[in-house]
């Protein structure tokens, strides 16, 4: 279950739909802020609030690709690795963050910071290669780049 | 008009249908997987690609609509080529498994993957790689065989209105599953394993017993539990009944059913079925010859009669028997024995709630068409969640709310959550008050019709506003306001009213009310019905007022008519209701009880009284298909045939008469025949040769059911009055009184659950149904848990001043925090054992409101 | 050419309101509310502006049908999904010049009849989001969105709904379904979006880039709109070019500019001075072009002469290092990952087609592969329920056309060869 605040924050949004239905996206990101992922009592809590059916709603979030369904790390490394980065050498700083960081896709480092998800076109192919740390953009990455950036992220 | 042409046949059509649908029409088959009758187009599955002229690309015939002028070819080289490019593609990961695959023979992949061919050996990839599913304990899912057609999302979804299941995942990795990914939390209705082409849903409670093509009878009937009556098709090999399936195009279920339904049939061959009679002999019931049983039944009611007179016997009657048992068991009651003492659980409801209404409305109040719930633009529900009672009836109401009609429900109906209610949801035995709150408010908004003065006159003054409901029930005026405009403003409102209101206090007035605003609301009245032949039963004369047809006994017109059609001199007394029989019994003046397929000592309220009351009989004879723990004080007890077993008919909530068929062989006696041969012991013969010829009689006796022929009962379109006479246009004066609204604030009250997966003794003989639903609780809101420092599953002893019983109580969250809930369905834990009652005075139905209950933890569990 | 699109983008605070309206921002709306809606459609229609969205559907015809439907309310959906590989063209507008597509809505939701209109946001671009969100309070803070627009009676309310990830919802009618709250999954077309849409009403989805024409057509008269750009496709457009150019990024030319010259002049030719192999003009699933096809016009009419399409505008450049294998792999990796799974073809082909190429860039091709691509291809191309399984085919069968001799290489040699090892 949300709490007060959250509850009143969903509503919120509902409000600016036509159907309580529409808001089950924006409500699954907050589910997904509150819960960390989208596990069981996530969807149970959207189901809630919204009157909209849990198997419908997991079925709905399992089917967007920004919705974790398992825990993450407290920063999430999204690195492109279409077309244009990855002609511009995406793969190697994939391969990088894996032995630098250990960060395997999909994976989590030990100490819980960082997750690594690879991700289709960012919309950063001008300046490619290019990531988003949660939800920060970086572009023009070199492996030394990207050793300063994740400094910043403890 | 519109002309096309497909495959060089010209056709015309009255109006645009897609190709697909013209092409059935014309008797051209087109193939297709994700469209389905009952669930519409998807257009995901392109395999009814079909080549029309001047559009360069295939077209999808599901979803393609068809113009003037239209050239289509359905079966050319290219289609056949892109089908056989499609199912390549759904090979490629489906295992080729079909050997060991149950629904060889009837899957429609490989039907065609025969017709078309397939290309295979070109995937040299892994397949991909899904176990197959066992954590539920009916359904079993193979999602390596899953088509993704959706139709059992759909289904589920669409028509169900469960939405227990959802595609997971997208692309290549998208799957079917419960919100659990494991055991399904859902209705079980299996509705989705009747979509499904393939294997991948299917039931456990076949698996690897048999193949479609081994089944050596399908036979059609009603199911046995509810008032809805569906069609089944019994499917049978070795004289068991393997699997039950639903029919598309049946009139009241179309190819739908619900848990009790598909998975409740298993009783039928239960090992702890009666085989042979029972006689007591030295206190202990032993088993005895037929011919031992009926004579000394026969005489055992013979000495009573002549002792004690006809009025010392009574009988029971079975909503669960056919109307040709029910007829011949109420004509051996009033003609061999002379008595009017018979009457039926009917009374526990269903009887007096019809009754009153009759005799507000005239004929007819509480006839109305299952299907066409579907188009009212507003449904009112009272008294009971029709999604649990009725099923399928309950799907209904929620295609009602799906087409965009208002749902407005007073007290909480879990299984219409999702389908936008609008919500009265009153305190706890406050719904007198505000239903006089709604009939105020529809006079104020509409006034007084003038066409039934009767009715005005008893509800003008009524006068309570919206603020007084707020103050006495909790529910805010704004918000019945609403309720009230929605039910003003509709054009086409249906009632649905359920037992918890006939058995509540003061249930005459809350009727009353309950007519008032349908007769202000022009709308239509629909009685749950939880039998599958409570109407029925009625409709033969199984009631200690009226003779079939509903001819008052009292009446000796009537009495005479029927005098002379059975050629018998007919007691001219008013006979017992159900209740009164037990007092009877308890005080010593009913000598003798005669109860066909019912259980008493079971489903009566104060259960515990009436098994007393039975115990001081004289002398009990029980017809039952379990020994039941009526059965268990009987001094004859007399095995019977399941509806499974025998021929006959069952006539349902709506009146609709249907043809009950036998599908297994079982050696004994339909409980029509037994009773004959006891009759016939008496020396009074009433011989039949088979149960066409009882209904023939019954056509010839009932006003309602003239010249009603089997044929006619057929095509399942027989409700009467089909050729009959309508039912009686006498109004009597409207007798009402009103409750007493018993509650104090703190306390518990007891309260009947009605749950999905059970319904009286039956559906605990039914292993499947015990598998989803295994134990009774006490289900209890997690205020009252909380207060009571009580966790899910703890051990609780419930006491009333009738006794008490020990369970495991379920915390509900949404549950009212002043009742506990329990249902009557498993033995020795029959919440009916706690319930005190009084009988209403007028509807003569029992009140089962303000049972004070207390709930202590038990330690050391 | 003076710029429409990317007008004041050096500004650091492009994206407030009163820099906006410095620059001459807002003043469309009043202009537009002189005229009748159906004199705008009519205007637009002369303007020939064509969607940007990758279709070109022209705008007014769109317009008309939505604006005569007797249905409402009526809703107009602002495609922001952009999920197209190789696109960034709408990203610039979205955070630096998001006044420019709010006036360009208000304008167009009154032409239309819309009183609600939505952005429809991939959740890749959160940065956006936070602009929008701000630009779209200062505009009802301004009164340039609300009930009573500059009490003209005018009402409209613009919300931003955020995608999650899948780039099917950039197609319109799965972009609709995702905004009702479901999965993005294509609807079957008929009814069109124009007559039931959004909440079953009649709904206009366009483009972001297209929206944002809108005031400019205002505010210089389709006549001088016309003027800019192709005949067939007049307007300014914005070209994203990323790969192996010296200049990348997105550039706003007239509509008609000739690919070389994009690489050429404006880009400042293939970096490093290699050898240019091929240019994928469209985004990632139009047809690629060999380096000696790139004297082609880039409008929606020209490119398909020249096999290929306009489609977003996303110039993909590829010089002598890259292996086409690998790319067209990679493509139908996303293809595979971004199938909705609704039809047979596409959820089971894209991934089919994605592993025959991964064995074949891996050196385990085998005879026949090749041709087993364009059968599999074959069986989906024409087949699939919407554009994005057919893009698998179509991208497949031009990679071979085109390029048939590397594949074959690969299978030859039983592995990359453009690998160095
Ligand atoms: C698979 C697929 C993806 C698409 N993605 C986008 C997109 O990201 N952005 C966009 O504006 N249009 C996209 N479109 C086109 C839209 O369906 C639609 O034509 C467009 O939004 C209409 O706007 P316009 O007329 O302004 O171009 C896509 C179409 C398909 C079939
Ligand atoms: S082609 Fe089919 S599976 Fe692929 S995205 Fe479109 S509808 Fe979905
Ligand atoms: S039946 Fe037409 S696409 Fe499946």
């Amino acid at each position: 279950m949300f709490n007060e605040t959250v509850l009143k924050e969903i509503k919120q949004i509902s409000g600016k739909y036509p159907t309580t239905r529409a808001a089950l996206l924006p409500a699954l990101y907050v589910a997904q802020r509150e819960f960390g992922h989208l596990g069981a009592d996530a969807y149970e809590a959207v189901s809630d609030v919204l009157g909209v059916p849990k198997a419908i709603a997991r079925g709905v979030g399992t089917f967007y690709a920004m919705y974790k369904h398992k825990p993450m790390g407290r920063h999430i490394v999204q690195l492109c690795t279409n077309v244009s980065c990855m002609i511009l050498g995406a793969e190697k700083l994939s391969d990088f963050l894996k032995n630098k960081y250990g960060l395997e896709p999909g994976g989590i480092t030990p100490d819980g910071r960082f997750s690594l998800v690879i991700m289709e076109c960012i919309g950063a192919c001008g300046t490619a290669p290019a990531m988003l740390v949660n939800d920060d953009f970086y572009e023009n990455l070199t492996e030394k780049y990207i050793e300063e950036i994740l400094e910043k992220y403890k | 008009m519109i002309t096309i042409n497909i495959n060089g046949k010209e056709i015309k059509l009255e109006k645009s249908v897609t190709v697909l649908e013209a092409a059935k029409a014309a008797g051209i088959k087109i193939p297709t997987l994700c469209w389905h009758e009952q669930l519409g187009q998807y257009g995901g599955c392109r395999l009814c690609l079909v080549e029309i002229e001047k559009i360069p690309k295939l077209q999808t015939a599901c979803t393609l609509m068809v113009t003037e002028g239209m050239v289509i070819r359905t079966e050319t080289e290219q289609t056949a080529e892109a089908r056989r490019g499609m199912l390549e593609f759904l090979l490629i990961n489906h295992p080729l498994d079909c050997p060991i695959c149950d629904k060889a023979g009837e899957c429609e992949l490989q039907d065609l993957v025969e017709k078309y061919g397939a290309i295979s050996g070109r995937f040299r990839e892994k397949k991909r790689k899904i176990p197959e599913s066992f954590a539920d304990p009916l359904i079993v899912r193979n999602m390596e065989r899953c088509v993704m057609c959706t139709r059992c999302v759909r289904m589920c979804e669409g028509v169900q209105g469960a939405s227990a299941i959802g595609v997971i995942d997208r692309g290549g990795h998208s799957h079917i599953e419960p919100f659990s990914g494991g055991r399904y939390d859902c209705e079980y209705c299996g509705n989705c394993i009747s979509v499904c082409p393939v294997g991948a849903i299917m039931s456990r409670m076949h698996k690897h017993s048999y193949r479609p093509w081994q089944v050596t009878g399908k036979t059609e009937t009603i199911c046995p539990y509810c008032g809805v009556g569906c069609t089944l098709v019994l499917q049978v090999r070795d004289n068991t009944i393997k699997r039950v399936i639903p029919r598309i195009g049946s009139p009241v279920n179309n190819g739908l059913l619900c848990s009790r339904g598909r998975f409740g049939y298993e009783f039928v061959g239960s090992k702890e079925r009666l085989t042979t009679p029972l006689i007591r002999k030295n206190g202990v019931l032993e088993e005895a010859t037929w011919e031992e049983a009926i004579s000394l039944v026969a005489n055992k009611l013979s000495d009573i009669k002549a002792k004690s007179g006809s009025d010392a016997i009574a009988g029971i009657a079975s909503p669960r028997c056919t109307n040709e048992d029910n007829y011949v068991f109420q004509k051996f009651m009033r003609t061999t024995i002379g008595t009017n003492n018979i009457d039926s659980t009917a009374r526990m409801g269903f009887a007096g709630a019809q009754a009153f209404m009759e005799n507000i409305f005239g004929q007819g109040a509480t006839a109305n068409i299952i299907s066409g719930l579907a188009n009212s633009d507003t449904v009112l529900v009272v008294g009971g969640d029709p999604t649990t009672a009725n099923p399928i009836f309950g799907l209904q109401v929620r295609a009602c709310s799906r087409k965009g009609g208002n749902i407005l429900t007073v007290g909480q109906m879990k299984g219409l959550e999702y389908f936008n209610p609008v919500k009265a949801d009153p305190f706890l035995y406050t719904e007198e008050v505000l239903l006089e709150g709604i009939v105020t408010a529809l006079i104020g908004k509409k006034g007084l019709p003038g066409a039934n003065l009767t009715l005005e006159a008893k509800i003008k003054d009524i006068n309570t506003s919206l603020d007084d409901v707020e103050k006495k029930c909790g529910v805010p005026a704004k918000e019945l306001a609403r309720f009230v405009d929605i039910l003003a403003a509709s054009a086409t409102p249906a009632l649905l009213i359920g037992k918890e209101i006939v058995q509540s206090s003061g249930a005459s007035y809350k009727l009353l009310l309950l007519s008032a605003i349908n007769y202000l609301a022009n709308g239509r009245i629909y009685l749950l019905s939880e039998r599958s032949n409570e109407q029925g039963l009625l409709d033969m004369g199984c009631a200690p007022d009226l003779l079939p047809g509903y001819r008052p006994v009292a009446s000796a017109e009537f009495r005479k008519r029927y005098e002379t059609l059975w050629d018998t001199k007919l007691n001219e007394k008013t006979g017992l209701t159900i209740f009164e029989m037990m007092d009877a019994a308890s005080r010593g003046s009913l000598k003798a009880l005669y109860v066909m397929g019912e259980n008493p000592a079971f489903n009566l309220p104060n259960s515990s009284a009436a098994a007393t009351a039975l115990r001081n009989l004289e002398f009990l004879v029980v017809q039952d298909i379990f020994l039941t723990e009526t059965a268990k004080l009987a001094d004859v007890v007399l095995p019977a045939l399941s509806w499974a077993e025998k021929d006959g008919t069952f006539t349902n909530m709506e009146r609709r008469i249907q043809r009950v068929r036998k599908a297994v062989n079982r050696g004994g006696m339909e409980d029509w025949r037994i009773i004959s041969d006891i009759s016939k012991n008496m020396g009074v013969k009433l011989n039949y040769a088979d149960t066409e010829k009882v209904f023939h009689e019954i056509a010839a006796v009932s006003p309602l059911h003239r010249n009603l022929t089997y044929e006619d009962i057929e095509d399942g379109h027989a409700i009467y009055p089909y050729k009959g006479e309508p039912l009686r246009d006498v109004m009597e004066e409207i007798l009402t009184s009103k409750g007493k609204a018993a509650r104090s604030t703190g306390k518990l009250y007891l309260r009947i659950e009605r749950p999905l997966f059970h319904s009286g003794t039956l559906s605990t003989k039914a292993p499947a149904l015990v598998k989803i639903y295994s134990r009774a609780v006490a289900r209890i809101s997690a205020e009252t848990a909380a207060s009571l420092s009580l966790d899910e599953g703890d051990i609780v002893r419930i006491t009333t001043k009738a006794g008490a019983i020990e369970l495991p109580v379920s915390i509900d969250k949404a549950a009212d925090s002043s009742t506990v809930m329990l249902t009557n369905n498993f033995e020795g834990q029959g919440a009916y054992s706690l319930m005190e009652y009084t009988i209403d005075p007028v509807t003569k139905t029992p009140v089962l409101e303000g049972v004070e209950a207390k709930i202590v933890k038990m330690t050391g569990t | 050419m003076e710029k429409v699109l990317l007008k004041n983008m050096e500004n650091p605070n492009s994206a407030d309101i009163n820099e906006y309206k410095k620059i001459g921002g807002y003043k469309n709306i009043p202009k537009a509310f002189e005229f009748q809606p159906k004199e705008i459609i009519e205007e637009v229609k002369l303007s020939g502006l064509r969607g940007r969205g990758g279709a070109g559907f022209p705008v007014a015809m769109k317009w008309t049908f939505a604006s005569a439907y007797p249905n409402f309310p009526k809703y107009l959906l602002c495609n922001a999904d952009e999920g197209e590989p190789g696109t960034f063209k709408d990203r610039p507008i979205l955070e630096k010049n998001p006044h420019l597509l709010i006036e360009g809505m208000v304008i167009s939701g009154y032409a239309i009849g819309a009183e609600y209109g939505y952005i429809y946001l991939r959740g890749e671009y959160p940065h956006a989001k936070d602009v929008l969100n701000k630009a779209i309070a200062q505009a009802y803070d301004n009164g340039l969105l609300g009930d009573n627009i500059f009490n003209k009676g005018v009402r409209f309310h613009l919300t931003v709904h955020q995608g999650a990830g899948a780039y099917i919802c950039g197609e319109e009618t799965a972009l609709i379904e995702s905004l009702e709250g479901d999965k993005g999954q294509p609807r079957i077309k008929p009814p069109f979006p124009v007559n039931v849409g959004a909440f079953s009403k009649p709904t206009v989805v366009n483009n972001v880039e297209t929206l944002s024409n809108v005031p400019y057509i205002i505010e210089v008269g389709s006549e001088a709109y016309s003027k800019i750009g192709s005949q067939e496709c007049p307007g300014p457009k914005l070209y994203c070019v990323s790969g192996h150019v010296e200049k990348p990024g997105v550039y706003e030319l007239p509509m008609g500019t000739v690919l070389r010259d994009i690489i050429y002049m404006h880009c400042g030719g293939i970096k490093g001075g290699k050898r240019l192999k091929a240019v994928i003009p469209g985004g990632a699933t139009t047809p690629i072009l060999p380096a000696e096809k790139i004297d082609c016009p880039m409008d929606f009419v020209n490119m398909p002469k020249h096999g290929s399409m306009l489609g977003s505008g996303a110039i993909i450049v590829m010089d002598e290092s890259v292996c086409l294998v690998k790319v067209c792999y990679r493509i139908l990796k996303f293809l595979e990952h971004e199938s909705c799974g609704k039809c047979t073809p596409c959820r089971e082909g894209t991934g089919w087609l994605r592993s025959i190429l991964g064995r074949i860039e891996n050196g385990e091709g085998a005879e026949g592969d090749i041709d087993l691509l364009l059968s599999v291809s074959g069986n989906m191309a024409g087949k699939t329920f919407c554009p994005l399984g057919d893009g698998a085919a179509s991208v497949t069968q031009n990679f071979i056309k085109h390029f048939r001799n590397e594949f074959e290489e690969h299978i030859k040699r039983a592995k990359c060869v453009m690998r160095n090892e």
